[in-house]
């Protein structure tokens, strides 16, 4: 049987490089994107949940401690990083399968209305933070009666 | 706070006492091995509890369920966004004769179930002596 040889010099995977290039660029790597770190910005996944009278992010985070996290909020935009570890030190341990991401991570998320700053909570457990957010008072719905 | 990590009981028989779920999802893994011959196993299965977890050894066969299903919001609480769901979890491994099947240990923390896998006695290393012939 024949062996194929490539041409010295000659990479065959240059144009999908260069589409990869292209995608990162669009996705990650911008200072206009939203999200950078970890699984491209999707991680930690997010729920959002828009209450009367509260606004309720759940974000799926297994393995991550408290001090792991920084949560913050600046206007309606709440954002979330930290640093995922890995679950252990590769030098003093034979890994023989590896299927959990690690890393620093971001991630932004525009809350869907005003809520007020000083009155937000976040609860972390079994791997689920659960960040409770109570609207401004401009966000609650205000019924208007017809004359 | 103190962190939580709580001991999970290992039940060595052959049928589920849970089954999973069609739409049970295979949690991922790390599985590594300790300078000792131990072997850890880590799944992530966020959302599950001690007493949401199920882990099963029968001969060669190592069962893991966990029930990761978050309580429902309630009614008025409109989705503004979706990424996750609480999930069941599932997945099943094959031992090797080198693991001590009596000795399995299992925690979980922080939505992480971590399994510690001893190396059975028969199968550590062992130094054979040269005698002067």
């Amino acid at each position: 049987m024949a062996t194929f040889r490539w041409p010295v010099g000659w990479d065959p995977f240059a144009g999908l490089r260069h589409v990869q290039r292209e995608l990162e660029r669009l996705t990650g790597r911008w200072p206009f994107s939203e999200s950078s770190g970890l699984d491209g910005g999707g991680f930690p996944p997010v729920n959002v949940l828009n209450g009367p009278d509260e606004i309720l992010v759940q974000c799926e985070m297994p393995g991550l401690r408290r001090d792991d996290i920084d949560l913050s909020i600046t206007g309606e935009t709440l954002v979330i990083k930290g640093r995922k570890q890995s679950a252990a030190d590769e030098t003093t341990v034979t890994y023989q399968r590896r299927e959990r991401p690690f890393g620093d991570f971001t991630r932004t998320i525009v809350l869907p209305d005003s809520v007020d700053a000083a009155r937000i909570e976040a609860k972390l457990a079994d791997g689920i933070l659960t960040v409770r957010l109570a609207k401004s008072q401009a966000a609650k719905p205000r019924q208007i009666p017809v004359k | 706070m103190a962190e939580k990590n709580e001991k999970v009981a290992v039940h060595a028989s052959p049928r589920p006492r849970r089954q999973a779920g069609e739409d049970a999802f295979a949690p991922i893994v790390d599985i590594y091995q300790l300078e000792d011959g131990t072997t850890v196993l880590e799944a992530e299965v966020p959302g599950a509890t001690a007493d949401k977890v199920d882990v099963r050894v029968d001969k060669g066969v190592l069962t893991i369920y966990a029930d990761g299903r978050l309580s429902d919001p309630p009614k008025d609480y409109a989705c503004t966004y979706q990424g996750f769901c609480g999930v069941e979890y599932f997945r099943v491994f094959a031992l090797s004769d080198e693991v001590d099947r009596d000795r399995i240990e299992a925690t979980i923390s922080n939505g992480v179930l971590s399994l510690r896998l001893p190396r059975a006695a028969a199968a550590r290393t062992r130094k054979i002596e040269i005698k002067p012939g």
